[in-house]
């Protein structure tokens, strides 16, 4: 059977400026901005942010605690091959899942760097950032990275409506799913 | 409030309100049919953002004469709403919906970035709360207007065919109402012909960008919004149904 699912995308969110992007789940979109656009509707429409970052999965390096134990390099979350300058220095991503608690989070973006490759990048990283043990490592070519616009207005428009909106339990709207003996005595045929 | 000022102004949030409820009726028409799930989900916060943009000038109304939000959407009769004929059409394709969309939240962003000067207050406030929510669907329909007009011959022929159609139905949200100089004349609503400048701005530009045609004759321009086509009447019987099976209601 043909695929016909766009590409999937991982999107990462940031709930506030002092907090760091967060791997919240995925979207299928054509493009980078249509990633952005779609990923603000199914993932900040209600609950906070100020920032989200859009990457197509198949740029991915993604490596476990065990994986590495085992002695495995990067591989990419897709199956698309990838071929990489080792000669050249450029930009990574790197996140990092630091703990087994139930969490609608995945890894968490820890910094920036510059390597020779996606193996360079984790080697550096597991040096760089040893403030907590690393369970999973993503590693993400910095120019694959789509995100949303920093601008205010931008901003205002796509995060800032949700402060103003609160999730409702279906108990909060009046008459809808309220249970029948909470009207007795306001009249209709139950009162008897 | 002098009394013909605000008769004018209860018409004009009631044509306000009715384009939103109907527009959102149709989108959310989509709901569970969208082409991926993620734009399923998109076009449902786009209909629910229209329809409380909806319940905003209907509430606006309700300082003005008391009348009950609930009552006019769900228990008026389809000749008393006052909605642009455009966005009670039937939803057509992709193409269609996106395109109406479009040509519609570049219109109210126009007309909601001017009425933020309105001098009265309540409507200015209103304006800049529901412009934040219009600068998001606006980039999301345009965004979709360029991919399908650039898209394949096919997206791109279905696009122009919705454009052929829609074009003349659009003008008719420049149609004053028929008092509405009066507000604009108190500064109380932006005048529609300098609106249109803009949103003609914005449109033609784009659409051009995105190798669509404007159609060289415009066709069928509504004026008055006291006509309607035979879809408005289907639309709110599916949509008044429920509320009308059983006015009396407590408990659902």
């Amino acid at each position: 059977m043909t695929d016909t699912q766009l590409p999937r995308w991982e999107v990462f969110k940031q709930d506030a400026p002092n907090k760091p992007h967060q791997a919240v789940g995925s979207v299928h979109a054509a493009d980078p901005e249509h990633a952005l656009l779609t990923a603000r509707n199914v993932f900040a429409r209600r609950p906070q942010a100020v920032s989200m970052w859009v990457v197509p999965e198949a740029e991915i390096f993604s490596v476990t605690k065990e994986e590495l134990v085992k002695g495995r390099r990067p591989k990419a979350e897709g199956e698309k091959a990838i071929n990489y300058q080792p000669s050249t220095i450029s930009k990574y991503l790197v996140f990092r899942k630091t703990t087994h608690k139930r969490s609608m989070t995945f890894v968490d973006y820890v910094g920036e760097l510059g390597a020779l490759s996606p193996q360079d990048a984790l080697e550096q990283a597991q040096q760089k950032f040893t403030d907590a043990e690393a369970l999973a490592w993503w590693i993400v070519p910095a120019s694959n990275v789509a995100k949303s616009d920093p601008d205010a207005q931008t901003v205002e428009s796509w995060f800032g409506i949700a402060k103003d909106k609160t999730y409702k339990q279906q108990s909060s709207y009046g008459l809808v799913g309220t249970h029948v003996s909470k009207l007795r005595g306001l009249g209709g045929e139950d009162e008897a | 409030m002098k009394p013909e000022v605000k008769k004018a102004l209860i018409a004009k949030f009631t044509a306000l309100a009715d384009d939103e409820l109907v527009l959102s009726h149709r989108d959310a028409e989509w709901t569970g049919h969208g082409p991926i799930l993620e734009e399923d989900i998109a076009l449902a916060n786009i209909a629910q953002d229209e329809l409380g943009h909806a319940t905003v000038w209907l509430g606006l109304r309700k300082e003005l004469d008391g009348s009950d939000p609930d009552q006019l959407a769900f228990f008026r009769d389809s000749t008393k709403f006052r909605n642009a004929e455009l966005l009670e059409l039937p939803r057509g394709d992709w193409a269609f919906t996106m395109l109406r969309q479009y040509l519609f939240d570049v219109y109210e962003a126009a007309w909601l970035s001017a009425a933020k000067a309105s001098s009265y207050q309540p409507l200015a406030d209103a304006a800049a709360k529901i412009l934040r929510e219009e600068r998001f669907h606006l980039q999301h329909t345009q965004a979709w207007v360029e991919r399908l007009g650039l898209g394949t011959e096919e997206s791109n022929r279905r696009m122009q065919a919705a454009l052929n159609m829609q074009w003349g139905y659009t003008q008719q949200l420049f149609v004053p109402l028929q008092d509405e100089e009066i507000l604009v004349r108190e500064n109380i609503v932006p005048d529609l012909s300098a609106v249109k400048t803009k949103w003609l701005e914005h449109t033609t530009r784009h659409l051009r960008d995105s190798r669509l045609e404007l159609p060289l004759n415009i066709g069928y321009q509504p004026g008055s919004r006291e006509t309607h086509t035979e879809h408005l009447w289907s639309l709110l019987a599916e949509m008044q149904s429920v509320a009308r099976w059983d006015a009396e209601a407590k408990v659902w």
